[in-house]
């Protein structure tokens, strides 16, 4: 059991009462109302939409394996969700977040763009989908990358709405040093992103897997045989959108040691993975329009 | 265990002459479990009221009314006979609802009892003198006591709906409305735009799973009181996605799960008495039913297991 400093407890109290009410991103908030108030949307639509917010897609996993619910089987697909508990319900659970996206405290993001963090969220979900795919995971287990990739960073969010200027001060020490924001976090907050996602993952009750994902995709040696391997792809694909948002080139990231060491761990090498990056830009694209975020981003991207 | 339905009617009361035989009550039955006295009401549609009369007309004086009342699920259909149910107006009885509701922001009390508000009725909720409490039910297997065990199942329906097997000494009742099989709600078009090949795929399986699921939740039923509201061709042309079922694919369905005695229900506020006639000669014929029996389920009608 990990013993906690009392400088870490602090931020701890206040993530925990934060996470209860966690809202979903902006950039998906009016997509929702509207899709969820025409009845001509279609389960393919709402499935896309939940799945373009980790933090949508991430309470409705919540909700669904709640006791409130109780499934004797646990759930960890959103195609599965819909089926199992219809469009009305899933619909419904998506508007009670949208209606906490009203709330003023929803309105301010803090100190990262939530268009750079929406977009980075799916970008790593579609790199892990398109790895598992190459790797010939089971269809019915390839959403599992997706939504593990999606909700990989949920961790970052209380602490960036919450400690907005512990947040900057991360961001300027990480941009200093270039080094990695998980350092940066240590050092400002005593903590790290993927400690609080895994406090997420536990408050929320998510499965053992997407747990795992949270809390090690940093470290994703330490996480359960079980899981390691798409810890290791959501690792693998975090590392590589890192690559694609910084536009650094195949060979400068590939002998990065970090992803090394993950690509030899999963059977992977660069020049693989350069087979995706087009598809990885097409649905980034194709998923902005569906959000009309290009329309929207100088207002919520500041 | 004694089965009596009082409202077998979906969607609406019919009342006229034309569903006279079958009845236009909606949805209620009531379960008698005489060797431990006691009683489980399912629903609480319109047929409701008239058990409510009776059983106040054979309880003796001075005697507690206690019973619980298990909802499916809160379509109007199956709640709206709740505050014309005149035991909850006298002091002594003392009720338990469970069921169903499709998020925490509402509780079931708000929604059974927000019937009970002067915009809706001259009685509030809050000026009842029976005593009732309000449990919300999920999937599971519960003992509620007597050598009664009730498990539940989610069914396939626009709002949150349970499934209730009942089990009692060696015997099977199951409930399974209102529904209608599950299906892969995804594009499997690939020349759709929409296509998703992930979805597709997923929504197939999970979809194939579930029914599995529900063809196991009353297997070996002794009897299946099962969504029944189209037939098959009416299903097929316009009214997939409504959440019932089509008929002929019920009975496929009960016999393929051994059901022993399966009672078709939820009747569709168009059908007449002449047609569910026609329908029964067409479709309950044991040359066709085999080893399950099957009937349109009529109001006032009892059943023994």
């Amino acid at each position: 059991m990990h013993a906690f400093s009392s400088h870490q407890t602090s931020y701890l109290d206040q993530i925990e009462t934060y996470v209860a009410r966690m809202p979903s991103l902006s950039t998906t908030a009016t997509k929702v109302l509207e899709m969820c108030n025409n009845p001509q949307s279609s389960p393919n639509d709402l499935n896309r939409l939940i799945s373009l917010d980790p933090v949508l897609a991430g309470q409705v996993l919540r909700l669904i394996n709640s006791a409130y619910y109780s499934l004797r089987h646990p759930v960890s697909s959103l195609t599965r969700a819909i089926i199992m508990l219809g469009v009305n319900t899933v619909k419904s659970l998506v508007l009670s977040f949208a209606i906490l996206q009203q709330l003023p405290i929803a309105r301010r993001f803090g100190a990262l763009s939530p268009v750079r963090f929406w977009e980075h969220s799916v970008t790593v979900g579609v790199i892990a989908k398109s790895l598992a795919e190459i790797k010939a995971v089971h269809l019915t287990e390839q959403e599992d990358y997706f939504v593990g990739g999606l909700l990989h960073d949920l961790g970052k969010i209380p602490l960036n709405h919450q400690f907005a200027d512990e947040t900057r001060q991360v961001m300027a020490l990480a941009g200093q040093n270039g080094g990695s924001a998980v350092n940066a976090e240590s050092v400002i907050f005593g903590l790290d992103h993927s400690m609080v996602g895994g406090l997420i993952a536990r408050k929320w009750r998510l499965s053992p897997t997407f747990a795992d994902v949270l809390t090690y995709h940093h470290r994703p040696s330490e996480a359960a045989v079980n899981n390691a391997q798409l810890v290791f792809m959501v690792a693998l694909a975090d590392r590589y959108a890192r690559s694609l948002e910084n536009d650094a080139d195949n060979d400068t990231w590939a002998n990065d040691e970090f992803a090394a060491f993950v690509m030899a761990r999963v059977g992977l090498d660069a020049s693989t993975l350069a087979h995706v990056r087009n598809t990885v830009l097409a649905e980034i694209d194709r998923a902005k329009i569906f959000l009309e975020i290009s329309q929207r981003k100088s207002g919520h991207d500041r | 265990m004694i089965v009596k339905f009082w409202g077998v009617r979906g969607s609406i009361p019919t009342p006229g002459s034309e569903t006279a035989k079958y009845g236009g009550n909606t949805v209620c039955i009531e379960m008698i479990f005489a060797d431990v006295k006691r009683r489980i009401i399912i629903d609480a549609g319109s047929g409701l009221r008239l058990l409510g009369d009776h059983l106040l007309a054979e309880q003796a004086a001075g005697t507690v009314f206690k019973t619980d009342i298990f909802l499916t699920h809160t379509h109007l259909d199956h709640i709206i006979g709740f505050p014309f149910f005149t035991p909850i107006f006298i002091p002594e009885t003392c009720l338990r609802v469970y069921g169903p509701v499709t998020c925490e922001t509402e509780s079931l009390q708000a929604v059974i009892g927000g019937q009970l508000s002067y915009r809706y009725f001259p009685v509030r909720q809050q000026e009842l003198a029976a005593h009732i409490d309000y449990i919300n039910l999920a999937e599971g297997c519960f003992d509620l006591g007597d050598g009664i065990r009730l498990t539940t199942k989610y069914l396939n329906h626009p709002l949150l709906c349970l499934g209730l097997r009942f089990e009692y000494d060696g015997q099977v009742c199951c409930t399974a409305y209102d529904t209608e099989p599950f299906q892969n709600l995804f594009v499997t078009d690939l020349h759709d735009p929409a296509f998703d090949a992930l979805m597709a795929h997923q929504g197939e399986a999970a979809a194939r799973e579930e029914n599995q699921r529900l063809a196991e939740f009353f297997a070996g039923a002794d009897l299946l009181i099962h969504d029944a509201q189209y037939t098959q061709k009416e299903y097929t042309a316009s009214r997939k996605g409504w959440g019932h079922s089509p008929m002929e694919s019920v009975i496929n369905a009960a016999r393929r799960s051994d059901v022993r005695t399966l009672a078709l229900f939820h009747h569709d506020p168009m059908r007449t008495d002449a047609q569910l006639d026609e329908l029964t000669e067409l479709l309950c014929d044991p040359r066709r039913t085999g080893d399950t029996d099957v009937f349109f389920a009529r109001e006032g009608m009892r059943v023994k297991i």
